[in-house]
């Protein structure tokens, strides 16, 4: 067989609660290597999309599959061909990052050098700090390494900046950007249009359970320029963000 | 299948750690049983010295024989004789402020010599709430009396009783206590343990992050058993290390076979702390189910309270509650020495209640 291009397959998805259908027949691909942003406002159906991709809710209707495989028929293979950064990244606290890395390794039945993952987040020296000694930024890249240990093909965040600042935030897309690097398609969900203009390759918006549009970031802006579209502000060269960045510097807090 | 043990392994090894780090913890599982094993020992060694008669003799007479047979009174170890009680107006007013349990009199003619041998009735005076030790008090004294006629006027005594204690080793109260205690730690270690930790696993979002990964449930299930058995044993051998030394303990059944045994009490106990624990989304859910399963385990199993005093129909009952087995089960190996074949009516009752619990259990569990 060909090595397929894409990683993971939508279906027609349904998720329906009582008489509410949250999501409502989405369909789309993910390419290997590729980062893919689901935007759309609160109760679009964004993270209960995620969550059934993730084997985490059952799948009402329609399929997904990841590199070949059905999620509702193989959670438990699934689960170890992705990795999941959730929206408020828990770790038990009194417990080691290495202790936790050899912990989440050991989930998927693997045995790793907790040393090694540590040092790609810049956190090697904190290996004997418990979690409840990191800052939000730490705690951010800690929860990406730990979802990386057993390299899986598609890492799923769930809105991953949220709460940050600017300097974290930075720093976590420079990570976004490694991990995709590396070959591992990522799926995320974000509510900042920043984010997404710059990490995602392509990007789906979500309204009410369904998918209103899907392409790259440039083509969704010059569809809507074709059709006219005008701000009527006049666009500065720099923003606020730009002008907080340029007086504190992009080095990353503690 | 050994990487799937192997995930068991340090999914152990690391609430392990974690809990040797959490201080509370520490306190609430090890030094919380610690606390009823000093109030409990305490108190039934406080009866221990208690056994004796605290009483005033008031000697009316003047005949030699009488001084004679007071001071041998003063020397018996059951009487505790308060010297400066002389008058039965004063032995009267100590007994109603119960200072006293009771006055022996000695009569005028108490010791007066007739037909060569010295005779007397000595009278044993009580108030109505002293009716008991009063009774034992002159049986006591009617056996100084014939051990005395024996001497000065030996006759046959074609019948006599003699009472024999058959435990080889003298066991006191507390030994028959220090098993509802145990019992009290199985439910302590086994119900409150899961029963608090995955709820709050379950809060800070750990669990369903683990339930992103292959990890199964009976992975996660059996390095919690292994961990919170661990901590039980701990906390068990911990009593034994005090009670022993301390409180004067004595084991007369097999340690291993009592080993085994709290092994299997502790698991059954534990399925309840997982099924509750496991179910529960939050601690608000997990306390009210903690405690209809610990409060009528606490006080009709037999921790703290003998289940004799119960009618017999709340005996016939609570028979079946799953502690109760196991409190039975570890006073019989203990006191009594018995072996594990002989105790097959608990392990019955423990084996069906494992049948039923650990299915509901894991059916139970939810990871969020």
């Amino acid at each position: 067989m060909v090595k397929d291009d894409i990683i993971l397959r939508v279906k027609d998805l349904r998720k329906v609660y009582g008489d509410n259908v949250a999501v409502d027949g989405v369909s789309f691909e993910v390419k290997r290597g590729e980062v893919f942003g689901i935007l759309g406002p609160n109760g679009a159906g964004k993270t209960t999309t995620l969550e059934m991709m993730e084997t985490l809710r059952e799948i009402d209707g329609g399929t997904a599959t990841i590199d070949g495989v059905d999620v509702a028929k193989e959670p438990y293979k699934i689960r170890g061909l992705i990795g999941v950064q959730p929206q408020t990244p828990g770790f038990q606290d009194k417990t080691k990052l290495t202790e936790l890395i050899q912990m989440f390794a050991a989930a998927y039945g693997e045995k790793v050098n907790p040393k090694e993952f540590l040092d790609d987040v810049q956190l090697g020296d904190k290996a004997d700090a418990y979690v409840e000694q990191l800052s939000g930024g730490q705690r951010q890249r800690f929860s990406i390494t730990a979802a990386l240990v057993h390299n899986p093909k598609v890492f799923f965040l769930d809105e991953p900046t949220t709460g940050l600042d600017p300097q974290a935030r930075r720093n976590l897309w420079d990570l976004i950007e490694e991990v995709r690097d590396r070959g591992i398609s990522v799926i995320l969900t974000t509510h900042y249009m920043d984010e997404a203009e710059v990490l995602c390759d392509r990007i789906a918006i979500m309204d009410k359970g369904k998918i209103i549009a899907l392409d790259t970031p440039r083509n969704l802006i010059s569809a809507l320029l074709k059709r006219g579209f005008k701000k009527k502000q006049e666009v500065q060269q720099a923003n606020l963000e730009d002008v907080f960045i340029d007086l504190t510097g992009k080095e990353l807090r503690a | 299948m050994s990487t799937k043990f192997y995930t068991v392994w340090v999914f152990f090894v690391t609430s392990m750690k974690r809990l040797f780090r959490d201080r509370m913890a520490l306190f609430f599982t090890f030094l919380f049983p610690l606390i009823f094993l000093f109030v409990f020992g305490t108190i039934s060694n406080g009866n221990k010295s208690n056994v004796s008669f605290e009483v005033a003799i008031i000697n009316k007479s003047q005949a030699p024989y009488a001084k004679q047979f007071v001071q041998t009174l003063e020397k018996q170890k059951a009487l505790k004789v308060h010297k400066d009680v002389t008058t039965l107006e004063s032995a009267n007013d100590k007994m109603s402020h119960k200072d006293i349990d009771a006055a022996i009199e000695l009569p005028a003619s108490f010791g007066e010599v007739k037909d060569g041998l010295p005779s007397g009735q000595m009278i044993v005076h009580y108030t109505q709430n002293n009716q008991a030790s009063a009774q034992t008090l002159t049986t006591l004294l009617q056996a100084e009396a014939s051990s005395l006629n024996n001497k000065l006027a030996p006759a046959k005594t074609p019948f006599t009783v003699t009472s024999k204690q058959n435990n080889e080793r003298s066991l006191n109260a507390f030994d028959y206590t220090f098993s509802g205690l145990l019992g009290f730690t199985i439910l302590g270690a086994g119900l409150f343990g899961p029963m608090n930790v995955f709820p709050e696993l379950k809060k800070m979002g750990i669990l369903r992050r683990l339930h992103t990964t292959p990890l199964r449930v009976w992975q996660y299930f059996l390095s919690n058993m292994l961990s919170n058995t661990a901590v039980g044993l701990m906390s068990i051998a911990i009593m034994f290390a005090v009670a022993i030394p301390l409180f004067h303990i004595k084991i007369v059944g097999n340690y291993l076979e009592l080993f085994i045994f709290l092994v299997l009490s502790i698991i059954l106990i534990l399925g309840m702390g997982l099924g509750v624990g496991g179910w529960a989304k939050n601690e608000r859910q997990a306390a009210p189910l903690a405690q209809i399963l610990v409060f009528p385990q606490m006080f009709l199993s037999g921790t703290f309270f003998p289940r004799y005093v119960m009618p017999h129909w709340l005996q016939a009952i609570t028979d079946y509650l799953p502690l109760t087995p196991v409190i039975d089960g570890a006073r019989l190996i203990t006191t009594e020495g018995q072996h594990l074949w002989q105790l097959w009516p608990q392990l019955l009752v423990m084996g069906v209640w494992l049948i039923i619990i650990y299915p509901i259990a894991f059916k139970l569990f939810r990871w969020e």
